[in-house]
């Protein structure tokens, strides 16, 4: 790995915690555990598509484990980790299909399967079968929030492609 | 490739699925709270609130206080009481609250219990 690689992926990381811990502090407009707007996605879809997903993986894994060790809550290290390597498995299928100009569909899947990924891990930690019912509600939001979120790396990779700095290694 | 349109169909889909299915969840879980009263400690009466058809309304008598209780479908409340600080009236309605009604004075509790919880608390 080369030290621009390196330096590139590092940033990334902290950028993806930046916001990350940033969402944390903004309280949650409805009360249910699990609904919030994921701009972390944002850095997530960004790497998926202008760099490679080896890349993309490292960055959410790291992300994830010191989201979880800084905000103090190791559970959630679970149900996130559930749910971002699902959301990665989607998105490195629809890194094949989708145009530039459809990257929002790639947030919005992210984000479906960030939900049913967290689902799964709580079903499997709780024993309780019946949190699948509050899947609609989440993927409800999640459909939404993954919307913006796509829609902002969208615009991201636009305007970095403006300036030459756009996807870097493609393919 | 497929076209922008394909994209916002099958997205359009997933969350009108999910929408319906949400509101049928959630419409099933209000539909299962209880009212436990409790004198001094003791239950002596639970209401199912939501096969409340008719609004109504009971007296509880306490060493000569009263505490007069009223019930409409899904939410309770203590509708008049003579206790000197009137804590249980200004309290109003409750109806999904984690906060008891309680009327220190005629020993007085209304505690609302739900069928459907279980989420809660789990996450970190």
């Amino acid at each position: 790995m080369s030290i621009k690689k390196l330096t590139r992926l590092a940033l990334l990381t902290t950028i993806a915690l930046i916001i990350f811990m940033v969402e944390a502090q903004i309280p949650p407009p409805i009360p249910i555990p699990g609904i919030k707007l994921g701009l972390a996605n944002i850095v997530t879809v960004y790497a998926m598509f202008a760099l490679s997903p080896g890349d993309t993986l490292a960055v959410l894994v790291c992300r994830v484990f010191l989201g979880s060790v800084f905000s103090g809550q190791l559970m959630t290290l679970f149900y996130s980790m559930g749910g971002g390597l699902l959301c990665w498995l989607a998105m490195l299928l629809l890194r094949r299909v989708l145009t530039k100009k459809q990257l929002w569909v790639a947030g919005v899947f992210g984000a479906i399967f960030h939900n049913v990924g967290q689902i799964l891990v709580a079903i499997a930690l709780t024993r309780t079968p019946g949190l699948v019912t509050y899947l609609p509600v989440l993927l409800v939001s999640g459909v939404l929030t993954g919307a913006f979120t796509g829609l902002c790396t969208q615009f991201l990779l636009a305007q970095l492609d403006k300036i030459g700095q756009g996807s870097g290694p493609a393919g | 490739m497929k076209t922008q349109k394909f994209w916002l169909f099958l997205v359009g889909s997933v969350l009108l699925v999910s929408a319906i299915a949400s509101v049928l969840v959630l419409r099933g879980r209000t539909g299962s709270s209880t009212a436990l009263i409790y004198q001094d400690g003791e239950c002596f009466r639970t209401i199912a609130l939501d096969d409340v058809d008719k609004p109504f309304s009971f007296t509880v008598a306490w060493e000569g206080g009263y505490n007069v209780i009223e019930v409409e479908r899904g939410r309770i409340r203590v509708a008049a009481a003579d206790c000197p600080d009137q804590v249980c009236v200004r309290q109003g309605w409750i109806s999904n609250s984690v906060v008891p009604v309680a009327c220190l004075p005629h020993r007085l509790v209304i505690q609302l219990e739900s069928a459907g919880g279980g989420v809660d608390g789990m996450t970190g």
